[in-house]
């Protein structure tokens, strides 16, 4: 009968053995981050260094007539017994190690990140604010072909056309209503010629309505800031699309 | 953190640069300077896990007290927020992507006068009846 959720005698002597002693002692008092501490209070039972069990006896295939399969294997042979089993239940020990976790946290560094200096990681992926791009000439390349208007299922785009003076078709309008997009990327993976893009940027929030209210001009201001960001992005996910 | 990582900070960073640190990031601490962007925002890196947790390696230092993020130009961002490994002054695909008809960085301008507002690019459809008067050569 132990408090401890350790397997059978025979299976704790045999960690021992197995473990150097000094290493289970320096390991209590040596400095760990979360993300590397072994999961001390989980339930033992599976060891690496341990040989595993035969599971069958020697002379296999070899059953006689009166031989009931599976009699000579005690499946609760390395479990706790009913005792042990009971004294968990009777003293509430679950709560005391879901305790000592909490006291655990308390002494180690909190994961707050300090947003305004800090930041999270972000995917190459990230669907943030629109963007209009250009070609590197300095082209738009958008050519009004109206997919991403069509594929919209919020239908915040709204696209007019028109040609240009030199004969080449070109969008008038180019609106997208930010606050009925739905970010769902559908309109940058409609784009023949990669002209929409949603950026990493999702720092755009405004105070009033009418802001979020983007024309082809902001759109495209857009573009021309963040291109690098924009390009080296798609360069970096390029393998993938 | 610990004590003995914030003293160990005040010793590399000095007293006035922690001062400074404890006023705006809330912490103390001390990194190698990647890097410093067009406005003056300085950028710090430190990836040894005994002084900084996953996470929390990389850093700006604002050069304005407004603590807006967007002050932070996209290149920076990208390294900011680890979307890139590499700052932008080392990252090679970065400069070469970099056209030369790049826009200047404007921060998120809501609530003041700079702020966007919305207009029509298109040619109104419907216009008013403007009355023209032929010449009938009286």
């Amino acid at each position: 009968m132990s408090f401890s959720r350790s397997p059978a005698l025979l299976g704790l002597s045999r960690r021992l053995i197995a473990t150097p002693a000094s290493a289970s002692r320096s390991s209590l008092v040596a400095y760990r981050l979360l993300s590397t501490s072994p999961r001390r209070l989980a339930s033992l039972g599976h060891d690496h260094l341990a040989t595993p069990p035969p599971r069958s006896p020697r002379n296999t295939g070899t059953l006689g007539a009166g031989a009931v399969p599976g009699s000579d294997v005690n499946p609760y042979k390395d479990d706790a017994s009913a005792i042990d089993k009971a004294v968990h239940l009777f003293f509430f020990t679950e709560i005391l190690r879901g305790m000592w976790i909490v006291l655990e946290q308390f002494f180690r560094p909190p994961y707050t990140i300090m947003y305004p200096f800090e930041k999270g990681p972000l995917s190459p992926r990230f669907r943030g604010e629109h963007a209009l791009r250009r070609y590197p000439s300095g082209e738009e390349r958008c050519i009004a072909c109206k997919l991403c208007e069509a594929i919209c299922p919020a239908l915040a785009i709204t696209i007019e056309s028109e040609a240009r003076e030199d004969g080449s078709r070109r969008t008038t309008k180019y609106d997208i209503d930010m606050t009925k997009c739905i970010y769902c990327g559908f309109c940058q993976e409609a784009c023949p010629v990669d002209a929409i893009v949603e950026t990493q940027n999702q720092e755009f929030s405004t105070e009033t309505r009418e802001e979020l209210l983007y024309n082809k001009e902001k759109l495209l201001a857009n573009g021309d800031r963040a291109e690098a960001e924009i390009a080296a992005n798609l360069h970096s996910d390029h393998v993938y699309r | 953190m610990s004590l003995a990582r914030t003293l160990r900070h005040i010793q590399r960073a000095g007293i006035k640069q922690w001062w400074h640190d404890l006023n705006y990031i809330g912490d103390a601490k001390f990194g190698r300077l990647i890097g410093q962007d067009q406005f003056g925002n300085r950028y710090f890196e430190n990836l040894n896990p005994l002084d900084e947790l996953p996470g929390r390696h990389r850093w700006v230092d604002f050069a304005q007290h407004d603590l807006n993020a967007t002050q932070v130009p996209p290149e920076w961002h990208s390294c900011l927020q680890h979307i890139r490994n590499e700052p932008p002054t080392a990252d090679k695909v970065m400069q070469n992507m970099s056209p030369p008809w790049k826009a200047p960085w404007v921060e998120n301008l809501t609530g003041t006068r700079g702020a966007f507002k919305t207009y029509n690019t298109a040619a109104p459809k419907i216009n008013a009846w403007e009355p023209k008067v032929t010449d009938r050569g009286a």
